[in-house]
This record gives structure tokens, sequence and C-alpha cells, in this order.
């Protein structure tokens, strides 16, 4: 028996090189409570790398930015046949429905504008599953943890050819602020006139 | 008798990935045009920049010219641009060769060990831009 | 900062969110120690924090009796990979005393789109996997070693963990309970 097994094993063919596979489905899925764990593990492991609560956000931003980057040109072909986005709002919806629904198994709850100030919009998200295993201690009240995923809308947007800055709060659940430069709001006027 | 030059361009108006392709066997060329070649793709990055917004297409086509060079190109939703700077007409293929080397490029940079807009040095990636180019633009 | 220690759910979700996070969290930690034990060190002890807080999950999840020899353990260790992270590895190469035994994987969600580059052989990227099965076997008095003898990233055909049994701990029971 238990040679057969090995006998099957040999003969398997070599792993294909990582260029010679098709591009990712997106069909295969893991437990989402191993993806939380493990994020809480980074957490912590970032947390032992660093001093301060926004030391600790900056990181977990850093690594959201690294995940951020290698998601947009394979969602773009695989969900949107390879359309490009040039409008802002629609470019936001992209993130809010799209980009959450293949990350996270769900879209974000809400997209806002802020009143006050045109270049800023917000993205509501009640229970990120980030931070589904992480509990922060009274006196790190301000530190959210989501500021991963934070750096994953950053990164999307800024590398889509609207950049901005992207940071995560506590309110109404988590909010996501999203401040884009002058630019982009004046170009995408611009392309509304015409 | 042709020649292609294809360049990847990164956010920063770095290139990332080069490479020639040319029917003519290197000994026998009588000039080497890549200097020329170069500057022509850096030349039309511009233009890119500005079509871009007008299209959501990633296909940006024929958008040079240059005495006997033709400018072709593509923009990734990641604003990663992929220039050919070429000497005949070739529109199709083209096309191909520049929906397979996003397919590869993506695959390239989902790798966690590659950063965005550095230069790309896999030897599996130089392989394929050489096998595509063989399909789609020298045959 | 506590862990919360809450019932996990048994959602699921696309398993590119765990290869890149991962990805993006070892290539962080090569930054951080330059040097690709160290990573390695690291990403066991991350696993094996994960384990002791996943066995509890899985007990109750499988309301599985406690195993009393390696060969059900065995079993055990291959649902869970199926339960958490949906693949199977297949039970082989059991030792004449049955006290070890190989995990062996055609795949992993882990290094999915991952090459590892030439200069770093050294680096056990899925180290994370040995690292959970210690934790979580250590939570139900099981010591074992569990150490990477194949690993697909470095060209073999497939990646083989091996579990040896090193003993039974004793149980601590905590003072006031009888």
């Amino acid at each position: 028996m238990e040679k057969l097994e090995a006998l099957k094993i040999s003969s398997m063919r070599p792993r294909s090189n990582i260029l010679d596979r098709p591009l990712s489905k997106g069909k295969t899925e893991v437990s989402q409570s191993i993806v939380a764990l493990l994020f809480s593990e980074i957490v912590q492991y970032s947390q032992s790398r660093v001093f301060t609560v926004p030391e600790l956000q900056t990181r977990l931003h850093d690594l959201g930015q690294d995940v951020g980057t290698r998601i947009i040109d394979l969602y773009f072909v695989r969900e949107r046949s390879s359309k490009r986005e040039t409008k802002l709002t629609q470019m936001l919806l992209f993130v809010k429905t799209t980009v959450w629904k293949n990350l996270f198994g769900k879209e974000a709850e809400k997209l806002e504008h802020a009143n006050d100030d045109e270049r800023t919009y917000y993205i509501i998200e009640k229970e990120p599953l980030v931070n589904t295993f992480i509990s922060v201690p009274k006196d790190k009240g301000s530190l959210n943890c989501a500021n991963f995923t934070a750096g994953i809308v950053e990164a999307v947007l800024t590398n889509c050819g609207f950049p901005c800055k992207v940071t995560a709060h506590w309110h109404k659940g988590t909010t996501y602020m999203v401040k884009f430069e002058d630019f982009v709001i004046a170009r995408d006027k611009q392309m509304e006139e015409k | 008798m042709s020649t292609y030059y294809f360049v990847i361009v990164g956010q920063n108006d770095n290139p990332i990935y080069e490479k020639e392709f040319s029917t003519v066997n290197k000994e026998l060329r009588k000039e080497d045009h890549r200097h020329l070649t170069q500057f022509i793709a850096h030349a039309a990055l511009d233009l890119v920049d500005e079509h871009k917004w007008k299209t959501a297409n990633m296909q940006l086509k024929s958008i040079d010219r240059f005495n006997q060079w033709f400018v072709s190109a593509f923009i990734t939703a990641s604003q990663i641009r992929f220039i050919i700077v070429h000497d005949n007409k070739n529109d199709e293929g083209i096309k191909n060769f520049f929906n397979e080397m996003y397919d590869t490029y993506i695959k390239n940079s989902m790798n966690a060990f590659y950063r965005i807009n550095t230069p790309i040095k896999s030897p599996m990636f130089e392989k394929k831009s050489e096998i595509f180019g063989r399909k789609y633009l020298l045959s | 900062m506590s862990r919360q220690a809450s019932r996990l759910d048994a959602k699921k979700v696309n398993s590119e969110f765990l290869t890149l996070t991962y990805g993006a969290l070892v290539t962080q930690m090569l930054r951080d120690f330059e040097n690709a034990e160290d990573v390695n060190k690291q990403l066991e002890r991350i696993g094996y924090n994960m384990g002791m807080r996943l066995i509890e999950d899985f007990l109750a999840r499988t309301s599985a009796p406690r195993c009393l020899e390696m060969r059900e353990t065995a079993d055990r260790i291959q649902q869970a990979f199926r339960i958490y992270l949906n693949i199977q590895p297949t039970i082989s190469n059991w030792s004449p005393a049955s006290d070890e035994f190989s995990l062996v994987f055609d795949s992993n969600p882990l290094t999915e789109f991952v090459e590892l580059p030439p200069d770093l052989t050294n680096l056990r990227y899925s180290a994370i996997l040995s690292g959970c099965i210690r934790g979580a076997l250590e939570m139900v008095q099981l010591e074992v070693q569990c150490w990477f003898v194949q690993d697909q990233l470095k060209g073999d055909n497939v990646t083989e963990l091996r579990v040896k049994f090193v003993r039974r701990l004793e149980e601590v029971i905590p003072a006031g309970e009888d």
C-alpha cells in the first residue's frame, strides 16, 4: 500500500513554472478563519518591530500596498474584460465592489463623497475581515489594523492613475478616508465636460 | 526584413524590460538602430499618457510615426506601458504579442519576490518574450 | 495586544488573498532580517501560534475524540488541511515503528504564484505549515518534530513534510481543578 503511494508520487509531473500556468481564476478557496488568524499574527509580528501605534499602522499599510499592486491587472483582465477605468467615480466603485468581493468575499457597505471637500471620499466597511481576531487594548485605542486594507486601496487607486492617500478610522465600523490629489479631481471634471 | 524594439516602461518612465526582435541576423545588420528606437519609444511616452485618458482600451494601436518607424502602444490597468517601435505594419501580430506579454507580466508581478516597477530579470520571462516574439512578430 | 478568543466560522474566501498576504509578509521579513535562517524561525513561530489557536476550533468542529496513536493523528492533520486550506496531502512513508510519516502535497496555496529567487535556497518559504502542526499537536499533549524533506519551490516534484513523534506531554491540570 505504502509502496503504491510512493510510486504514484514519483510519477507526478514536476510543478510547472509560474509563467506557464494559466492566470489565476480566483476559484480556489480557503477558510476565512485561517486568513484572519494569519493576519492577527502578522499584526503581532509587525508590532514586535516597532515602538508606536503610527509606526505599526504604517507597517501594515505598507504590507497592504504590496498586496494592492499585485491584484490590479489580474482583476481588470478577469473581471472587466481588460477594459481600464478612466473615470473617478467608476474607479471607486470598482474598488468598493470588485476589489472587495475578490479579496474578502463581499462588497464594502458604502461609498460616500464628503460634503465639505470634493477631494475626499469614504468607503465604509462594517466588519473588516482583517479585524476579526484582533482586539485593541485600551492604551492603543486609535489603532485600526484595517490600515492594511487602506494600503491595498491606496495602491490600487494610485497605480490606476488616481493618486491618493488612504487611511482607516473607527467610524461606523471602519471608514476608509480616501483623499485624492487635486489634479485627479480637475482631470475628472475636464473629462466630464467633454 | 523587419525589426521590432519592445520595451516595458514603469510608472516613473523607467524601462523595466527591453528586447529587440529582428529577421536580420545581428552580424549582417548594416546599422544598429537600438539608440534610435529607444529614443523614439521614449519620446512616445507623452503621447501614450495623453491617449490613455481618452479610452478605456488597453490596446492603443499605432500612436506615432517617425521616418520608417511606427510606434504601437499598450497600457495596462496599472499604468505600465508596453511600447513597440517597428518598421513594418503588423497590427494583428502586435496586438496578440501585447496580450500574451500582458498575461505573462501579470503572472510575473504576482510573484512576491518581484517588486512592481523594478527591472524584470526572470529568465522565464525572457523565454516567454522570445517565444511570443517569434510567433507573433517575426513569423 | 491580546488575541481574541472566538469561535472561528466556516466561511470561505478566495485563496489569492492568503497567497499574496503571506508573500508580502515573507518578503517584509527578508528585509527585516536579511537572513533566511532568521526568517525561517519567525515563520515557524507564527505557524506555531496559529496552530495553538486552531486546534480548539478544529476539535469543536470535528468533535474528534483524543487520538491514541500516530495513524489517527495523521488522519486528523490531513483533515485539518482540507478544512482550512482546501488541500489534501497524501499520508505516506510510515516508519516501521509507526512513529514517523510524511505529508505529501502536490499543491499549496501559500506558494501558488511564487518562484524562489536563486539566492534564497535556504529559505523555507512554507515554514508556517510545520510550525502550525507542532503548535496544534502540543495543545493535545503531543510533542512532534516536523521538517521539510522536499519542496516544490526548490525544484522537487512535490512538497513533503515529515512528522515524527517525540513524546507524550504531561497534561497540565490547572490548580483547583480536579
